[in-house]
């Protein structure tokens, strides 16, 4: 299934957040959202599962969901979002428990996502016992246990220390490797966008829109950290944002 | 400068004589403004309170008139226990206590949730209960035994309402604070609303429902006694009325501290509920 | 035939008290704080106040308004009050043995042939069938707490009647009204220009009468601390002199109205300065006309009936068994009946 942004624009009272966004976001590839803070790309990523509605401009949906998919456009949260009360197989659960599915076929499902994502030793913590890696890893269960069209990943490694991050990038590489899932990845870090973007969308400071867009080609398996190719783009991206972070960071809060 | 410590004595000596060159220690300032749990001290001071009051009770340096024995008030438990009478007081209290605040709760649990998530109901309720909050509930007892009758309909609706309004407000603060991050990921993956309420609200409103009926039921013992003014003769409420009207201060001391055991039961059970039911907690 | 002669012995023995205390020489302008409710039943203590006689007896007397009698012994215990006058309450003698409190004399009595408390039985239970007192068996009766004087009546007419009754606590005088007119108790006993005011409306039925139960039941008395009792003595004499004129005064007034129509006018003018005043001359007069019951003469004590009360208190567990009639009471200040 594909996703299409589609002129779309967005203001907050006074304060226009977005101005006229087309953009597509192809099946079975994964697109960063980069920009400096305040640019709106948490907002879009909101318009694009449908949490929140644009001003103008329309978000559309296009193609075929996969055949057992429950929630086609699912969210991946910074903060994880886990309910604390419940386990991590019940956290997982939970998104299932509205599907009347039989509950032998929750049951295969939750031991099946905890195995993918290496929690099946865990599954009876409480998310208080967890670190905050292996939290993201049980959001990122959820996210795979109802088999998504579309994943939308609102900064999901923002919250994690770096080594955390670099093990969690390994983690979704060889998750799209195994199996290419279609997702949105919004992330102010460049390194993150180049080592897990097919396609890069750099935004501009508010009011946000499309500045650039950066292909990389190299195979998501193929790219190391160090990697001199990805460094030099990462080095392109920084020189295309830099001069609109300086000056987003130099204006005064008025909300 | 003082140097409590011999070992320390080269580098304080050191240091007044501004040798800046020679190692000197960091002082410690990091002490205090940290509550520390101290078993038994509680106890103590209510047993040295205790025993003051005894002895001076025994001098007469304390008039019969301003306090009673402590021994007395212990015999006169005693009699209570002995009699039966406890039970006889108690068993009406409780139940009063019980079906009120049971009614009261539920309601009052049932409205703060409806406040919580339906904004025309909040606009509706949230000055009524504001309105009825304040109102000393005694001064509706006359008006409840014409409603609800003189017998136990009556005592039963004063401790219900008097349990009802701080529970409404405690249940919809609580319901306001839950995660709002939480609700949008239910949302997000297409929960159902009645899921999202029963398993994202109500959970994460249970650490907030549970501390306000810490408050809800201490009211509703205040209450027990106010419920008792009316035509009771049994219950905890009606002997320490009766106690006050008979200047019988041992009598009155004794029902004083049934209250508070019934206070401090309560509390701890609603402790040990928490402990049981939010062990997630951080 | 007994009734002539007992009124006209306790005029006798009144005027004896009071006649030589008048020739006393005044205290020098002792003040003093006075309780009272505002029934007619304080009457005396208005009387006297109004008419000067405490100002004759040297006494500067304030006086200190109460709800109800309990809070007022309590105030006599606490010293913000110096003389009262209220029923013979638990309260009264708990405070009474724990040293606080002393009854020095007698004010309100029933008396056949004068007006006295009557009892009354709600609508609901009038229609029900009791129509007399004899039914009361099973019934439910009002009283403001355990150990007032409305317990006190209502045991003495139950065990005279041996009737098993139900005592409903109620608290207030306000709140038995209510009850009563409500069916939500079915029997009452109180002061009878508060029973006719309500029986005259058609609120509740009046059944029968207190005193046919407790002859010579001595319904309030006056009272002052144990401190002022031992150690007050000419003060406490000069308030009870006083007192017995305000009495003498209202009882020829409105009870034996044997001072003519125009000193009963004058009576009922003075005591609506003090009892509903909320409401016109007009309507207030009958009522204060109808609660005029005999205020002892001399302050006079029944002691009997005194005895009689404290017995009972003691018998249902009250009061503590110890309490003697001395403790309660010093005799030594008027006549003892």
């Amino acid at each position: 299934m594909e996703l299409r942004l589609d002129g779309i624009s967005h203001r907050y009272g006074d304060v226009e957040v977005l101005s006229d966004i087309d953009l597509t976001i192809p099946e079975g590839r994964i697109v960063c959202i980069v920009g400096p803070s305040g640019c709106g790309k948490s907002t879009l990523l909101r318009f694009l599962g449908g949490l929140e509605v644009p001003e103008r401009g329309a978000v559309l949906q296009q193609g075929p969901r996969p055949a057992d998919c429950l929630n086609p456009l699912t969210y991946i949260f910074q903060d994880f979002a886990l309910l604390p009360w419940r386990s991590v197989a019940g956290n997982i659960r939970l998104v299932l428990e509205d599907s009347r599915l039989p509950g032998a076929e929750m049951g295969r499902i939750v031991d099946d996502v905890l195995a993918r994502t290496r929690l099946t030793d865990f599954r009876d913590a409480l998310p208080k016992q967890l670190s905050g890696g292996m939290k993201q890893r049980v959001a990122i269960a959820r996210a795979m246990a109802v088999n998504p069209a579309v994943m939308l990943m609102d900064e999901p490694l923002s919250a994690l220390d770096s080594q955390t991050r670099e093990l969690l990038m390994d983690d979704l590489v060889s998750l799209w490797t195994r199996a290419p899932f279609t997702a949105v990845y919004v992330t102010h870090n460049l390194a993150e966008a180049v080592r897990l973007g097919h396609r890069i969308v750099v935004l501009s400071r508010r009011p946000g829109a499309v500045r650039e867009i950066v292909e990389i080609d190299t195979p998501l398996a193929e790219r190391r950290m160090g990697d001199p190719a990805l460094d030099a783009q990462q080095a392109r991206l920084w020189q295309l944002m830099r001069d609109e972070a300086a000056a987003a960071d130099a204006e005064l809060a008025d909300v | 400068m003082s140097d409590p410590d011999t070992d320390r004595r080269p580098a304080e000596a050191a240091a007044a004589t501004g040798d800046a060159s020679a190692p000197r220690p960091v002082p410690y300032r990091g002490g205090g403004y940290r509550p520390v749990h101290i078993r038994g001290i509680g106890i103590v001071t209510f047993i040295v309170l205790i025993a003051l009051v005894e002895w001076g009770t025994r001098t007469g340096w304390i008039s019969n008139l301003t306090l009673p024995r402590p021994s007395d008030v212990l015999a006169t438990f005693g009699d209570l226990w002995t009699t039966g009478m406890l039970w006889t007081h108690m068993a009406p209290s409780l139940s009063r206590l019980v079906v009120g605040a049971a009614m009261g709760v539920s309601a009052g649990i049932a409205v703060g949730v409806a406040i919580g998530l339906f904004s025309v109901v909040r606009a509706g309720l949230v000055p009524l209960v504001a309105a009825l909050f304040p109102i000393p509930k005694i001064a509706l007892l006359p008006l409840f035994v014409i409603w609800f009758g003189i017998d136990e309909g009556s005592k039963y609706a004063l401790i219900a309402l008097g349990t009802f309004t701080p529970t409404v407000v405690s249940t919809y603060g609580a319901v306001d604070n839950v995660d709002r991050t939480l609700i949008r990921m239910g949302q997000s993956f297409g929960l159902s609303w009645v899921s999202i309420v029963r398993k994202i609200v109500l959970p994460g409103a249970l650490p907030g429902i549970l501390s306000g009926l810490r408050v809800s039921l201490a009211i509703g013992i205040i209450l027990l006694v106010a419920a008792e003014m009316l035509g009771a003769q049994y219950g905890i409420g009606a002997y320490i009325l009766e106690a006050g009207s008979l200047y019988d201060l041992e009598r009155l001391f004794a029902g004083v501290v049934i209250l508070s055991a019934l206070g401090v039961l309560t509390s701890s059970g609603i402790g040990w509920v928490e402990r049981r039911l939010l062990d997630w907690r951080v | 035939m007994t009734t002539f002669t007992r009124r006209g012995a306790m005029g006798l023995l009144g005027g004896a008290a009071t006649l030589p205390m008048l020739g006393r020489p005044a205290l020098a302008n002792t003040k003093m704080t006075v309780g009272a409710l505002r029934f007619t039943s304080h009457a005396a203590s208005f009387v006297a106040y109004e008419r000067g006689y405490f100002a004759e007896a040297g006494l500067d007397v304030e006086f200190r308004f109460f709800q109800a009698a309990q809070p007022m012994a309590v105030a006599i215990a606490s010293g913000d009050a110096d003389y009262a006058v209220t029923a013979v309450s638990g309260g009264l003698i708990s405070l009474a043995e724990k040293g606080a409190a002393k009854v020095i004399g007698g004010a309100l009595s029933e008396e056949p042939g004068i007006d006295g408390q009557k009892i009354l039985a709600s609508n609901a239970a009038f229609d029900a069938g009791l129509t007399s007192p004899e039914m009361l068996d099973g019934k439910r009766f009002a009283m403001t707490q355990a150990g007032s004087s409305f317990h006190y009546m209502g045991s003495k007419i139950a065990a005279a009647e041996s009737a098993e009754m139900q005592f409903v606590p109620l608290q207030k005088v306000g709140a038995i009204i209510g009850a009563l007119k409500s069916g939500q108790v079915d029997a009452w006993s109180i002061v009878p220009h508060i029973a006719k005011a309500l029986a005259g409306g058609g609120a509740v039925q009046i059944i029968g009468d207190v005193a046919d139960y407790i002859p010579d039941y001595q319904v309030t008395t006056v009272f002052t601390s144990a401190d002022n009792a031992a150690n007050e003595r000419a003060q406490t004499e000069a308030f009870l002199s006083a007192f017995a004129r305000g009495a003498d005064d209202f009882n020829a007034a409105l009870v034996d109205k044997t001072a003519g129509a125009d000193a009963a006018e004058d009576m009922v003018r003075l005591i609506h300065k003090y009892v509903y005043t909320d409401r016109p001359y007009e309507k207030a007069a009958p009522s204060i006309r109808n609660g005029a019951m005999r205020i002892n003469a001399g302050a006079a004590l029944n002691t009997g009936s005194v005895q009689d009360q404290l017995d009972w208190f003691k018998a249902e567990g009250l009061v503590k068994p110890s309490v003697t009639m001395d403790t309660l009471v010093d005799a030594s200040y008027v006549d003892t009946m």
